[in-house]
């Protein structure tokens, strides 16, 4: 066929130029049919590089553009850009990596340049064969289902819900509140979780915008962003088709966390020694108001031990975040209690990382709270107390700072247990079609520039169900998934890539091959007229099912089979 | 062996002036500074730490506040300000109190006032005391020669029996200190030939106070040296030399030209350090416990009236002269009684000694160490 391209061979600077010859290359292509222009520039993605590109399409009447450059990752969309300001389809272009390819990897200018040359004739004989493309909308669901009625549950519900937006929030447990609830008091400005919590829930409760569902779970989500039907039914019920379905258009997911067993770790005697508690026993009995040992007398020294399961060659490697202020925290609420008590804690390292903490782990140290770094891997031992002695339990451990075994009293010991992912968490990100890492934390899109999105597109996570943290981290992650969802609502349509690929119904036989090997659940089987069909919105154009399917029934687009043959053509 | 952690420690050495230690987050930017901080005495940071864990036995067994003389450096280098020199001083405080077996001590330490009240009891009773033998055997118009008020023989006397108590005192204190820091352990036992052989450190220590010296300044050293050889002068005048002290009123330039050297040297060391103390610029006057006040207070009443006794007899004005030694001694009775065994003045006997013990303790712990384990042990004289 015959149409006109205007080649450009990018220089990088240098990058490009010292190892392929870029005026060499320019007129090897420059001879192909259908090249119309060819020309070797210091930096097409530079301002004048594109317009020269904008100015040759008017000039010269170019309908197609081959850019031999870097990776298309890096400035296809710029080039795409340049195209539809020309007034051209932006798939009319294609990009040869001439620099990553070539002269990054390559010493030999001779073999670079070579090769340099090879992948540009792929793609001009390629580009050729290009057909224009539109971008393809789909409906954006306003309504998004919130997955954890903890903190991050109930701000991503609330924020939501304020913004005119209908919720429904699903909760496992009879009440909401999460882990939060079992608390009594917040590090490190010592506010009551109970008052930050209950306003929420009564918020969350009394808004006609959101729907509580509690003691539920979500059983399946089928469909794509923007259209997705989750299957909510009562909790334990697991026979088929359970429960009722609600179509949503967003889901976050803010299931948490789940402390770490304490009598996991023998040595402690946690169930066995009465003396020894954990952070949410202690919790409790903050919550009641009153710290009193297993015989119901005020401890005269309370022993805090730190990473209990967290930050441990045999348990956690990771650490839990919270543990360390909550230790100091519960250094002030003993004393409130009991005035007379004296505090140990015994540490690893203070993790004092956040906005007035490490104030709050100066005035514990003026408060008298004795601080005992031991060794990473070291388990202190905790012993019964030796006749005579006005405590319960010895504490042996050693202390880095001037290298002596010591000895410490102890009427209560407790132990601060570490954050790990829920015994559930495998279940729901299979049903929410979302990875997890090694320690079972669902894994984000990106851990710094994405970190609340995943690798499901309108599947978030917010909260401590990626990692554990604090509740202002989960506050705005919460609230950041939220905006993220706002904005796709408010444009109202979700906009799908032209790349993607197309069932040919005449000729599919329904044979269902693709539908198990598309791993983005992206190819949906219709039983009625007994063809298979690709959901658009859903497909990533990994060309799975296009190289699969025994009937060539599947066509990639901008992948076809014609501009492959031509662009391995063009190498050869 | 664990050694068992007393979390009142931190509470207890808050009396005696360890207001800061909790703030320690054991940087040891403390140690890097100080000039005498070598192996295997690495203070301040570490006895900081002991006293932050509460492990009262090994507390009681550290020479490491006697090593220092306070020169202020750590505190200035301290990013936490837990003013690691004023805590070693506190320590010294508490080991006082600690090495004194009839307990005064420590309620001195814990209770100005109380000490005080201590102080105005002997001040009376030595009044009432040398009233009545003056009246009974002398006249108070006369200050020396037959009939005197307060006759040099007397007081001499008295001043032997007064040494001999006071000695004793400090004996059975400076054996407590050998027991806590020496005596009572195994592995700090060592050979009756390591105590001969290093028995030098003593007077050394003693008369030059030369670690003092090492220090980045020196004046504080001087200051300390002044003060303290014009009171030994000043003692070993008034215990070997009082009858010419008092003899008058010619002035005898062989023994009162000492004495007029010491009463300037104690007069002006005296006012400094007050001055020091009341302007606080020098970090090592930052922070002043009582007993602080107490003692540069009495060394300054005992001096000027000391002074005032000796121009009055010379100006021949006897009943004033002896009013005034008999003032002169209801300040120098109660300051030595109670100040030498009980308070600041017993460092002048636990010093030298920490010099001496902790070379000693140096020792036991080398020849503890396996060989070649462990960095070389500096001779820490």
């Amino acid at each position: 066929m015959s149409c006109r391209i205007g080649v450009y061979v990018c220089n990088c600077g240098t990058n490009i130029a010292k190892v392929v010859d870029c005026e060499e290359v320019a007129r090897a292509v420059g001879a192909l049919p259908n090249v119309a222009v060819v020309r070797s520039y210091k930096y097409n993605c530079s301002n004048p590089g594109q317009e020269m590109i904008v100015q040759d399409i008017r000039d010269l009447g170019l309908d197609r553009v081959v850019v031999a450059a870097c990776s298309p990752r890096m400035h296809e969309p710029t080039f795409r850009r340049a195209l539809s300001t020309a007034g051209l389809n932006p798939y009319f272009l294609e990009m040869a990596n001439i620099r990553e390819q070539c002269s990054w990897v390559h010493d030999d200018p001779r073999l670079a340049t070579d090769k340099a040359i090879a992948l540009t004739r792929a793609a001009v004989l390629r580009v050729a064969l290009h057909e224009p493309l539109e971008k393809r909308y789909v409906d954006m669901n306003p309504s998004t289902l919130v997955l954890g009625g903890g903190i991050a549950g109930l701000t991503a519900a609330l924020e939501l819900a304020m913004a005119g937006q209908p919720v429904i929030l699903v909760e496992r447990e009879g009440q909401l509140g999460g882990n939060m609830a079992r608390t009594d008091l917040t590090a490190p400005f010592l506010d009551s979780a109970r008052d930050l919590l209950q306003d929420r829930i009564s918020r969350v409760t009394g808004n006609p915008h959101v729907t509580v569902l509690l003691d539920s779970e979500l059983m399946e989500l089928q469909g794509f962003v923007g259209n997705f039907i989750a299957r909510v039914a009562a909790r334990g019920d697991d026979s088929p088709g359970a429960g009722r379905s609600y179509p949503v258009g967003s889901v976050v997911v803010c299931t948490g966390y789940q402390p770490f067993d304490a009598a996991r770790i023998a040595s402690f005697g946690y169930g066995r020694l009465p003396d020894v508690i954990t952070s949410f026993d202690l919790e409790h009995m903050l919550k009641e108001g009153r710290v009193l040992t297993k015989a119901g007398r005020p401890p005269r020294y309370a022993a805090i031990i730190h990473c209990v399961g967290s930050r441990s060659e045999t348990w956690h490697p990771y650490c839990s975040r919270v543990c360390c202020m909550t230790a100091l925290k519960y250094g002030h609420e003993i004393r409130a209690t009991n005035p007379d008590c004296f505090i140990y804690d015994l540490y690893i390292d203070m993790h004092a990382f956040g906005k007035g903490m490490e104030d709050f782990y100066r005035r514990s140290a003026e408060l008298k709270t004795i601080f005992l770094l031991h060794e990473k891997n070291s388990v202190p031992e905790i012993l019964p107390a030796e006749p005579g002695q006005d405590f319960g339990m010895r504490i042996q451990a050693k202390d880095l700072l001037c290298g002596e075994l010591v000895e410490i009293p102890a009427d209560l010991v407790v132990l601060m247990v570490g954050m790990e992912a829920r015994r559930d968490a495998g279940r729901v990100a299979h049903v929410v079609n979302i990875s997890q890492d090694k320690d079972g934390w669902f894994i984000e899109s990106h851990p710094k520039l994405d970190p609340v999105a995943t690798t499901t597109d309108g599947v978030f996570i917010a909260g401590t169900c990626s990692s554990p943290k604090d509740i202002p981290d989960s506050v705005a992650q919460a609230r950041a998934a939220v905006a993220r969802i706002l904005a796709k609502i408010s444009r109202g349509q979700i906009e799908v890539d032209a790349v993607f690929a197309e069932v040919d119904d005449g000729h599919c036989s329904g044979c269902r091959v693709c539908n198990e090997l598309c791993p983005y659940a992206a190819i949906e089987y219709d039983e009625e007229r007994r063809r298979s069909h690709v959901i658009s919105a859903l497909c990533k154009a990994c060309g799975t099912c296009v190289a699969a399917c025994p009937s060539g029934a599947i066509k990639g687009r901008h992948f076809t089979d014609a501009q492959i043959c031509a662009q391995i053509e063009g190498v050869l | 062996m664990a050694v068992l952690s007393n979390p009142r420690l931190i509470g207890e050495l808050e009396k005696y002036g360890a207001e800061h230690v909790v703030k320690c987050y054991h940087c040891g930017n403390c140690s890097a500074t100080c000039p005498f901080s070598r192996e295997p005495f690495l203070f301040p940071r570490k006895s900081m730490r002991y006293l932050q864990m509460g492990l009262e036995e090994k507390l009681k067994g550290n020479l490491e506040p006697w090593l220092c003389y306070y020169c202020g450096e750590c505190s200035e280098q301290c990013p936490r300000e837990a003013e690691p020199g004023e805590t070693m001083m506190s320590m010294r405080r508490w080991l006082t109190a600690q090495y004194d077996f009839t307990g005064i001590s420590r309620l001195f330490y814990q209770s100005w006032q109380l000490e005080v009240l201590a102080l105005l009891l002997v001040a009376a009773l030595t009044g009432l005391g040398f009233w009545l033998y003056g009246t009974t055997h002398g006249s108070l118009a006369i200050y020396d020669g037959p009939g005197a008020f307060l006759p040099a023989s007397a007081v001499h006397v008295f001043d032997w029996a007064m040494a001999g108590l006071l000695a004793g005192l400090l004996a059975v204190n400076c054996a407590r200190m050998w027991w806590f820091t020496l005596g009572r352990e195994q592995g700090m036992r060592v050979p009756l030939g390591a105590y001969l052989r290093h028995l030098w450190l003593l007077p050394v220590h003693f008369l030059t106070q030369k670690r003092y010296r090492e220090c980045e300044r020196k004046r504080p050293w001087a200051i300390h040296l002044a003060l303290m050889l014009s009171y030994l002068t000043m003692l070993v005048l008034i215990m070997f030399f009082l009858e010419d002290m008092q003899r008058g009123p010619g002035i005898s330039w062989s023994v009162h030209v000492l004495g007029y050297l010491a009463s300037l040297g104690l007069v002006a060391t005296a006012v400094y350090a007050l001055r020091g103390r009341l302007l606080r610029r020098e970090t090592h006057y930052k922070y002043s416990h009582e007993t602080d006040w107490i003692f540069l207070i009495l060394l300054l009443y005992v001096a000027l009236t000391g002074v005032a006794q000796h121009v009055l007899h010379r100006l021949g004005l006897p009943l004033e002269a002896n009013l005034l030694y008999l003032a002169h001694l209801m300040g120098v009775v109660p300051m030595l009684v109670l100040e030498v065994p009980f308070s600041k003045w017993a460092h002048l006997a636990y010093r030298p000694l920490g010099m001496y013990f902790s070379c000693l303790q140096a020792e036991a712990l080398r020849a503890r160490a396996p060989a070649g384990a462990g960095q070389p042990v500096a001779h820490n004289v």
